[in-house]
This record gives structure tokens, C-alpha cells and sequence, in this order.
């Protein structure tokens, strides 16, 4: 097994290794083919792992990294279900958009940096989900930041891309500082980085510590993960090629936040406080971000504020107690949101490089090939009745609305209400961009676009479809997903809910999906840009948060540091000294005049005279 | 371990004495440099192979030395010529051959005048910086501390750019000063010593018994603490450095980056604590604090450079913060982290200061208005670019995360606060380092440029692979580097401790 995971991890990193060693002197072929290999590879393993051992729950230790004194962080792996579960996820996603990419980028000349770039990325992806140290977790999360980073800035030339690139590495790396902090006191109280050790001791921990880490552990997967308050890189984070956008700013890296929480369940598990505000977070975000979505005209925009939301749902869903339903929701999400990122990457190139869902239309009869795809991604995204969204978002809703103790039924309510709104959002942007209107695009209007990139859209298509037997909520396979997840520490595998409350609310939350998605037909089936109103500002700008945060903090930040320079350090410190040192000059040429016989005017004068000496000997030098 | 062949002198003078042969044929460029590269590469490999001499050293009543070497210099006056190296003093010593090496290979087209006395001020500086990390005897490191000056003073002061005379002049002044304070301490010391004991000599491992009222240890201290923050630099004592790096030239900015500024560290820990440990004790919550102040004064401070050498040299100082952090915390992780970070910010912060070199020998300009866009022309530069920059700003998997995890760690053990303001510190490097990566290598291509901008030729990418690997090795596998530290930072933590500081300083 040490092997098989070794192997899995080397793939993607090898890949990425090669291509920036020697990959500008590869036919574009080749290396196309092993950025491929270093993907579909790890998947292979991460498939041959699960059938060996899926269901266990290993520690294996590939070296040691660091060791001083009492200090030791090895390169190791925690193997267990959630693990086996997450990276047959992430390399199969991978797999499917590394080939995506291929026909994606195919007039791209920089293709060697790109495919170097979403291998390592893939690697340090997989580290989140699998090491034991978190020590280790921390090289990967640093890792997919470095990649998002470069990846989002890919297109450098533009300035504003590279922008967009910078603002997302600085914010999830503010959120890092606190991932930081609870490594320093993980140590502290542990005197171990192992996940495992920790995990199996946490009940040691008193449940103020425990309050503590929920949070320190919180803000560092807000950042991570986009929710509030450190939103607004993932928007802007829509600058990188669409497939970047699908990879990790939808299935994946976005999700790491989330699957730490997890990961740590049995620690944050033990703080009331931190689980409320954990599912404060989650559920306000997602209604945060479902109001902005109404309002974007860029469908990438829009799929970006909807995975802020969906993510809001991961999030409620460890707040509520029931990591699970978190994880279900990130398994099926990641399907169709990148399914639907890699429609949106289609219609963009056909559309040549248009973003705006307005300037679309009349897609249904010029794209059919990514018509019905992207429906079914829109479907499971809006919860459509019975499809893997709605199983998982039902289960996530359930869990938050039995919690016990009262705020959980406001947390619910918001949630709920943003689960509405996500209909209208997703079928605003779809009816526009997919229907018929006389304003649409011509057939003239379209460029052909590979038959590869809409063939990659079907195997995730099925799957969104159909991952909610995954985890059906009745039935001889009920719970399968929750039964597999049942050895780790802190999984529910029923929620316990009476039966009636169970399906009173799968059933009106079904029946209110249907009817809000007859109300946006009847209100989106023609463009309506600005439907509303004078809210549209406000709902676009995203209640105005990033512009706050360019005028409260990072402008004043940045005018603070020329002041820093030229106020404090040149006129302040170093005039000071050199007006020291010219007030010596002159005093000491008084001096001179008469030997006093101090030892200081001897020293000073040794001193000025060794430099005078120096200096005649540079500006005379002609050897 | 004693040996009767005077290897560590050897390893001291050889670069000084072979230098000379790059004055004799200093009219003979090509010939120069390749004497000079061969007499670096020489010294680094007999660097390198000392360890192999002792490798398991046992750990004696004065340090868990490799090797020691002692001869009576001037008997009437209580000086020896002792020289001694351990685990740290190796690692330091292999730095410093190892930058050398990179001084002559980096200097090999833009020194094209006086080549021959370029290159041996070069090997000059580098063996009075390698006696430095070696003399056990006081009066001998003084005597190192204070000749590094003169080859400095000309390297910056004949080969560098516009204003060089004002920076060296500023350089010798600053150091000259703490220096010369330092030499009264030194004296001074050598005095109590020897009214006390009636034994009049400069032996470190003598003087460290001294017995010293509070008042003697506090200006004694004081002026060591003086010549060496002055060194380190220590802000608000900073000023000469961005100064001396700007207008230095690259293999200038090397050895200040990679090596002047080690010794101030090293003097330190390895003399100025242990000398005067009750002063020191109540000098490390200043320490703490002025190295905090650094790490944030500087951090914010290099993101409005409008010159990217001038950025470096400010990210530098901000490193040193987070390293007299470190050292002023005084635990093993600490300790172990700040000396690491010595070797890496050696490595990294040296590649960036070679890597801004190599803008300047092709646009003639370093700001970052005439930047930008370098990609385009310049892939693999630009990757090696973004690749030391990522390990400047401490990503896991490279150099400077060993280091500042193991110092961050280490302090919130004792001091969470001040643990959590030296993470918090680092965000502060991010941004920098982000703006110098977006304005150097990102953004649109100038066109006018195009013509000048050729991309790495063999030696420029030779250069960088050796100093990338290093930054890997140590990022991915530092166990053998940090088992060398081990028994010497143990050593130090039993001569000084700093436990009364815990209990009633802070």
C-alpha cells in the first residue's frame, strides 16, 4: 500500500518535474501525453488503492523531512475512507481535465507551462488529501495556492489577469496565517503534526482549546475556500483558463478548506461555539453569494459565485455536525460544477472568447452537443429533484434543520432560501445563454470547437446525474456513501431524523425547486439584464465588499509603505546618520586643530583617516 | 581533533595566497577568471571534504569541535593563533566557498575592468570571512572582522555602479565604527581577565570564565551587541545596507548578502552571548522586538522600491528580523532554524541578487518601470526567476520554510504572541515578493527591449541549477544539514541559557 501511494503521488509530480525540466524540447505531443499520464497514472493507483484497501484506515510514512530536538515531521500519509474516497475524486476530475485541456489550450503556445503547472497542482492536491503530518498538508495547501496563483495569472501579459493571480495567492495566504498558528499550538499540545495522534487525543484537549482550533482552523479554510469574509479572490480568480477555473476553483483546491474541517472533524467537534460559527459561516456565504450571482452577466462569474455558495453548503454542513452530508455535497458538487465550467469553456471558445451570457442565445440549436450536458449540470446544480445535488444538498439542509439548538433552524432557513435563489441564478444564465430569442447568435456567429472538449463532458454528466445513489436517503443501497464513511472518527451514518421531518422536507424542498424554476422561466426565458432594478449594482459589485477592502486596506497598505520609505527610512533614519556623520566632519576638522590627547578624537580621527585613505586609493586605482 | 598538518590555515589562506596569481596575470582576462574559478572551485571542494576528516566528533568541555588548530603568535601578549570549526562553522564554511564560486562565474561578463585585482579582492574577502568563522582566538576574529572591510570597501567601491564612493564610504564608517567599539570590549575583557586570573590572553574559551560585575558585562556587551546588530543589520541600523547594495556590484551584493551579513549573526550567538550572559539575558526581549519591528518595517517597506536590487536588499534586512528572532528566543528549534535560515537566505536571496544582475547586464536598468513582461522574451530566466522567489517567500518544499517553521514553532513555544506576529510577518513578504514577481517577469512585453533580451546562456543557467539544488536538498531533505547543527547548538544552549529571560524578562 506504502507503494501504491508513493507511486500515486510521484505520478502527477513526476509529470509536472519533466515538463519543466526538458518539456520546451518535447514534441508538443509528448508533452501533452505525459502531463496526461502523470493524471490518468495517479488515478489508476488511487483505484488499485481503493480496491485494495478503501475501507481501512492506514498510516504509512514514506521519509523523514524535518527533525530537530523533539520537533519531527515525516512525509507520511493517512490513509482512510474520506482519503480514498477524496483522491479517486480529484485524480479522476483531473484525469478528465487534463484532457479537456489538451483540446482546450491547442492554440496556446505556452502549453509547457501550463501542463507543468496543473501537475503540480494535481500533486500538491493530492498531499492535502492524503498526508498524516499536516505539517505535509500544509506543502500541499501552499502548494495548490502557489499553482491557483499561477495558473489564474497564466495569461501574464495582461495585467489585470496577473492582478487577479496575486490577490487570490495574498488572501488565502492571510487565511494561511491562522493554519499556521494552529500548527505552532498542534505542537504545543501534542508535540506531533500526525492528523491520526491528534485526532485520537482530542478529547484531551479542554473545549476552549477546542474553540480556539475551530476557529484558527475556520479562517484558514475561509481563505481557502472563498467564504465570507475572504470572498472575493475566487471572482476575480476567473482570469485563468477554463479549465483551471473547473480543476480548482470549483472541484477541488476551493473544497480543501472544507475537507481540513473534515479531516479535524474530532477536534472541532468538540467546541458548541466553534461548530456554530463554523455553520454560521457556511450558511450566510451561501446566501451571500447566491444574491451576487443574480446579478453577473459573465457566466464564468456566475458559476464562480455559485461555488462560493455550494461551498457555503460543505461548510454548514461540518457546522451542523454532519460532516457526511459536507462531503456528499462535495463529491457531487465537484462533478457538476466542473462539468459545467467545462460547458461554460465550450460555449466561450465557439462563442470566440465571449463571456457574456446576453450575447449569447440560440445556443440550444447551435451547440446541442453541449446543450444537454450543461442542462444536467444546471439541474443537479439547482437541485433539481432526485439528482445528486439535491440528495446531497437535502441531507446537508436535513442535518442543519434537526440540530438541536435553535440558531441551527435560522442557519437553515437562510440556506434554504439560498437554495431557491440558486435556481434562479442557474436558470437566468442558462435560459438566456441556451433559448431561442431573435437577438441570439446566427449559426455564422459560432466556431467550431474540438468534438474531444464536448465528449468530456458526458462522463462527468452521467456522473452528476447519477451520484445521488451514492448516498440515497432510502432504499436497499441507503446510505451507501455514509456507511463507507462510517470508520471515520466523527461520521453519522443516519442522521436520526424522524421519518416524517425527513420527508417533509426532501418533499418541500422538491416541490419549492419546481415551482421557483416555472417562476424563472416564465421571468428568464427572455433577457432581462436588468430585471433588477436598482439592485443590480449592488448585487453585481457583490454588496460593494471587494471595493471596500482595495480602499480600506490594500490601497492605504500600499500608500503606507512609500510613506514607510521616503518619510521614515530615507529622510527619518538614514538622514540622521548621514547628517551624524557630516556633523563629525566638520566638528572633527575643529578638533584637528589641536591634539587634546583623547582617546576618542584619536579613534575618530584613525577612523576618518583610514577612510580618506581608502577612498584616495579607489579613485586612484590603475592597476 | 588536532591535526599536525595545518589544514584549517590552509583553508584560510589558500584563497588569499592563490589570489595573487590573478594580479600576475591580470592582463590576461580569460586567463584571470579561469585561474580565479579554478582556485573558488579548489577551495570549495577542500571546504567540503574537512568533514570527512572527522566526521562523528565527540562533544568536549569547549564545543563538539571538527577540527582545532592552535600556535603561539604573539606570546607577550597573550595571542594565539587558534582556529576551530564545528558543525556551524563548516556549514558557514562551505556557504562561503560555495558563493565564491558563484561570485566568479556571475562576474565573468560584467567585470571588464581591472579584472585581475577584481578577483582577488574577491578571494581576499573570502578568506578574511573564512578565518572569521574559524578563529576560537579573540584578538584574531577581530583581526578578520575588520580586514573583510578593505576588500568589501573596494569591491563596492571601484566595480560598482553610479554613486559607489558614497556607498563604500558608507559602508567603511558604519562597520568601521561598531568595529572599533568592539576592539575596546575585546581589550577591555583581555584586562579584567587579566587582573583576575594574572594570566593575560585572548583565548575565547579563557575569557568566557571571567568573572564580570553587572556594569562591566553591560558595556562590554553593549559594544559588542553595537558592532554586530550594526552587521546584521539590525533596523534602525540598517541605513548602509540598501545603500552599499544598490550601487555594489552583483558579486559585491553576494558576498554582503551571503556572508558579511552572517558574521554579524554568528558573532553573536557564538561569542557576544555566552561572553556576558546576564547582559545578553537582559538584552533578548529588545532583540525579540527589534527583530519583529524588522520584519514588518522592512516587509512593508520593500513593496514601494521602485528598484527591484533596492527590494532585495529590503527583503533581506526583513529576513534578518525573523533570524534575530530566533536567535534571541534561544532554543534548540530556534536556534537550529535561525542558523539554517542563515544558509538559506545565503542561497536565496543570493540567486535574486544574481538573477536582478543579470537584468541589469542586459537592460542597463533595474526599475521596475523599464520591467515587466519578461516572460515573454525570457521563459527560463523567468522560471528561475519565480522559482527563487517562491523559495524567498518560504513555500513549503523549499529552503526558507525549514528555517522560518522551525524559528516560528520553536518561539510560539515560549511566546505565542510573538510566534504569531512573526507568521503574521511573513504575509507582509508575500506581498512584496508577489509585486516584484508581477512587475519584473509579468505583465506586457516591452517592445523596444526585445532587441536586448536574450534568454539564460549555459553559464548564467549553470549558475542558478547549482544554487537551485541546494535550495531543494534543503527544502525537501535538510536532515544532514540540521544533524550538523545539533551537537554545536546544544553546546550553545549549555554555555547561555536563556531561562531566566523566560521566567521573569517577557
Amino acid at each position: 500500500m506504502t507503494v501504491i501511494l508513493f507511486i500515486l503521488l510521484l505520478f502527477p509530480l513526476a509529470g509536472g518535474v519533466i515538463n519543466a525540466v526538458i518539456g520546451r524540447l518535447l514534441p508538443r505531443r509528448v508533452s501533452e501525453v505525459i502531463a496526461c499520464l502523470g493524471v490518468v497514472g495517479a488515478f489508476v493507483m488511487a483505484a488499485i488503492a481503493f480496491g485494495l484497501g478503501g475501507w481501512k484506515s492506514l498510516h504509512l510514512i514514506f521519509f523523514d523531512w524535518i527533525k530537530v530536538g523533539t520537533f519531527s515531521a515525516a512525509f507520511d500519509v493517512y490513509y482512510d475512507p474520506l482519503a480514498a474516497v477524496m483522491i479517486l475524486m480529484v485524480t479522476f476530475v483531473s484525469s478528465l481535465i487534463h484532457i479537456y485541456s489538451v483540446a482546450f489550450m491547442r492554440e496556446d503556445t505556452d502549453y509547457v507551462r501550463y501542463f507543468c503547472y496543473l501537475n503540480l497542482f494535481v500533486f500538491s492536491m493530492l498531499v492535502i488529501a492524503l498526508a498524516d503530518s499536516l505539517l505535509f498538508v500544509y506543502l500541499g495547501w501552499e502548494g495548490v495556492g502557489f499553482c491557483s496563483y499561477a495558473l489564474i495569472g497564466f495569461w501574464y501579459t495582461n495585467l489585470d489577469y496577473a492582478l487577479a493571480g496575486r490577490k487570490a495567492f495574498i488572501l488565502t495566504r492571510i487565511g494561511d496565517v491562522t493554519f499556521g498558528i494552529a500548527l505552532a499550538l498542534f505542537f504545543y499540545f501534542f508535540h506531533s503534526f500526525s492528523l491520526q495522534y491528534i485526532n485520537a487525543h482530542a478529547t484531551t484537549l479542554s473545549v476552549t482549546m477546542a474553540t480556539v482550533f475551530g476557529l484558527l482552523l475556520l479562517w484558514a479554510a475561509m481563505g481557502k475556500s472563498a467564504q465570507l469574509p475572504l470572498t472575493v479572490w475566487l471572482p476575480d480568480a476567473m482570469a485563468g483558463p477554463t479549465p483551471v477555473s473547473a480543476l480548482i476553483h470549483a472541484a477541488t483546491m476551493v473544497t480543501a478548506g472544507a475537507y481540513l474541517l473534515m479531516r479535524l472533524f474530532p477536534v472541532i467537534h468538540l467546541s458548541h461555539m466553534a461548530m456554530l460559527v463554523i455553520a454560521g459561516t457556511g450558511a450566510i456565504t451561501t446566501l451571500y453569494a447566491s444574491f451576487a450571482a443574480l446579478a453577473q452577466v459573465d457566466i464564468k462569474k456566475v458559476l464562480a459565485y455559485s461555488t462560493i455558495s455550494q461551498v457555503g453548503y460543505m461548510i454548514l454542513g461540518v457546522g451542523a455536525g454532519d460532516f457526511v452530508g459536507g462531503f456528499f455535497h462535495l463529491l457531487s458538487h465537484s462533478f457538476f460544477k466542473s462539468l459545467l465550467f467545462l460547458g461554460a469553456g465550450c460555449i466561450i471558445q465557439a462563442c470566440d472568447e465571449e463571456h457574456n451570457i446576453f450575447k449569447m442565445g440560440n445556443l440550444r440549436r447551435l451547440l446541442p452537443h453541449v446543450y444537454y450536458p450543461f442542462l444536467i449540470g444546471c439541474l443537479s446544480l439547482a437541485a433539481f429533484p432526485m439528482i445528486g445535488g439535491f440528495l446531497s444538498k437535502d441531507r446537508v439542509l436535513e442535518a442543519t434543520f434537526i440540530h438541536p439548538a435553535p440558531i441551527y433552524k435560522a442557519f437553515w432557513a437562510i440556506a434554504f432560501l439560498a437554495a431557491l435563489l440558486t435556481v434562479v441564478y442557474t436558470f437566468r444564465m442558462f435560459f438566456t445563454a441556451f433559448l431561442d430569442r431573435p437577438d441570439g447568435r446566427t449559426a455564422d456567429e459560432i466556431k467550431p470547437i474540438p468534438r474531444l472538449m464536448t465528449v468530456i463532458l458526458w462522463p462527468l454528466a452521467i456522473l452528476a446525474f447519477c451520484d445521488g445513489l451514492l448516498n440515497l436517503p432510502f432504499g436497499p443501497i441507503s446510505n451507501g456513501l455514509a456507511k463507507f464513511l462510517a470508520a471515520v472518527p466523527g461520521a453519522r451514518v443516519d442522521l436520526g431524523a424522524p421519518a416524517a421531518v425527513s420527508w417533509g422536507l426532501g418533499l418541500g424542498d422538491a416541490a419549492l425547486v419546481l415551482v421557483v424554476l416555472t417562476l424563472t422561466y416564465f421571468v428568464f426565458r427572455r433577457p432581462r439584464p436588468d430585471f433588477w432594478g436598482s439592485l443590480n449594482e449592488t448585487l453585481f459589485t457583490a454588496f460593494y465588499l471587494d471595493w471596500l477592502y482595495l480602499n480600506l486596506i490594500a490601497r492605504p497598505y500600499e500608500r503606507f509603505a512609500a510613506v514607510l520609505w521616503r518619510d521614515v527610512d530615507e529622510r527619518g533614519i538614514n538622514a540622521g546618520f548621514e547628517n551624524t556623520a557630516g556633523g563629525f566632519k566638520v566638528l572633527s576638522s575643529l578638533m584637528g586643530l589641536w591634539t587634546n590627547g583623547k582617546l576618542s578624537t584619536y579613534l575618530l580621527m584613525l577612523l576618518l583617516g583610514l577612510t580618506a585613505m581608502l577612498t584616495v586609493l579607489i579613485l586612484s586605482w590603475h592597476w | 581533533m588536532m591535526l599536525n598538518f595545518p589544514l584549517l590555515s590552509i583553508v584560510v589562506f589558500f584563497p588569499l595566497v592563490a589570489g595573487f596569481l590573478c594580479l600576475a596575470t591580470s592582463n590576461r582576462q580569460l586567463l584571470c577568471r579561469s585561474i580565479a574559478l579554478v582556485i573558488a572551485v579548489t577551495e570549495l571542494g577542500l571546504v567540503i571534504s574537512l568533514a570527512t576528516i572527522n566526521p562523528h566528533p565527540v562533544a568536549g568541555p569547549t564545543g563538539t569541535w571538527m577540527l582545532v588548530e592552535s600556535h603561539t603568535w604573539i606570546p607577550s601578549l597573550g595571542m594565539r593563533y587558534s582556529l576551530g570549526m564545528d558543525g556551524i562553522s563548516y556549514l558557514l564554511l562551505v556557504l562561503t566557498a560555495f558563493i565564491n564560486v558563484l561570485c566568479v562565474l556571475i562576474s565573468w561578463r560584467s567585470i571588464i575592468h581591472r579584472v585581475g585585482s577584481f578577483h582577488f579582492f574577491l578571494l581576499f574577502l573570502e578568506s578574511s570571512v573564512i578565518g572569521l568563522f574559524l578563529a576560537t582566538d579573540l584578538f584574531l576574529f577581530y583581526l578578520f572582522w575588520e580586514v573583510q572591510l578593505i576588500p568589501m570597501f573596494f569591491l563596492v567601491g571601484i566595480w560598482g555602479h553610479e554613486r559607489r564612493v558614497h556607498a563604500a564610504i558608507k559602508f567603511a564608517l558604519f562597520t568601521l565604527c561598531g568595529g572599533l567599539l568592539m576592539l575596546l570590549a575585546i581589550i577591555g575583557l583581555y584586562l579584567l581577565h587579566g587582573a583576575q586570573t594574572g594570566v593575560y590572553t585572548f583565548a575565547y574559551n579563557e575569557l568566557i570564565k571571567t568573572q564580570l560585575s553587572s556594569t562591566a558585562q553591560f558595556w562590554l556587551y553593549a559594544a559588542f551587541l553595537l558592532a554586530f546588530a550594526i552587521k546584521i543589520p539590525v533596523v534602525p541600523l540598517h541605513t548602509w545596507l540598501p545603500d552599499t547594495h544598490t550601487h555594489a556590484p552583483t558579486a559585491g551584493s553576494l558576498d554582503l548578502a551571503g556572508l558579511l551579513l552572517k558574521t554579524g549573526f554568528y558573532a553573536l550567538f557564538r561569542f557576544a552571548f555566552p561572553l556576558f550572559p546576564d547582559a545578553a539575558r537582559a538584552s533578548l526581549p529588545i532583540l525579540i522586538g527589534l527583530g519583529l519591528v524588522g520584519l514588518f518595517y522592512a516587509s512593508w517597506l520593500a513593496l514601494s522600491q521602485i528598484d527591484v536590487k533596492r527590494l532585495v536588499a529590503y527583503s533581506s534586512i526583513g529576513h534578518m528580523g525573523i533570524m534575530v528572532v530566533g536567535v534571541a528566543v534561544w532554543n534548540m528549534m530556534t536556534l537550529s532554524g535561525s542558523i539554517l535560515q542563515m544558509i538559506n537566505h545565503g542561497l536565496s536571496t543570493t540567486a535574486l541578487f544574481i538573477m536582478v544582475g543579470m537584468i541589469d547586464e542586459r537592460l542597463h536598468s533595474r526599475k521596475f518601470e523599464n520591467l515587466g513582461g519578461l516572460w515573454y522574451k525570457m521563459p527560463v530566466f523567468s522560471g528561475f526567476f519565480l522559482f527563487f522567489a517562491m523559495a524567498s517567500l518560504g513555500l513549503p518544499g523549499l529552503n526558507n520554510f525549514v528555517g522560518e517553521i522551525l524559528i516560528i514553532i520553536g518561539t510560539f513555544q515560549v511566546h505565542p504572541v510573538i510566534g504569531i506576529l512573526s507568521f503574521a510577518g511573513l504575509v507582509f513578504g508575500v506581498i512584496y515578493i508577489l509585486r516584484m514577481v508581477q512587475d519584473t517577469i509579468f505583465g506586457t512585453p516591452v517592445k523596444e527591449h526585445h532587441h536586448v533580451l536574450f534568454d539564460l546562456d549555459f553559464r548564467e543557467g549553470f549558475t542558478l541549477v547549482l544554487l537551485a539544488l541546494p535550495i531543494l536538498f534543503i527544502g525537501l531533505h535538510p536532515g544532514p544539514v540540521l544533524r550538523l547543527l545539533d551537537h554545536p547548538v546544544q553546546h550553545l544552549l549549555t554555555q547561555f541559557s536563556a531561562i531566566a529571560t523566560v521566567a521573569t524578562g517577557m
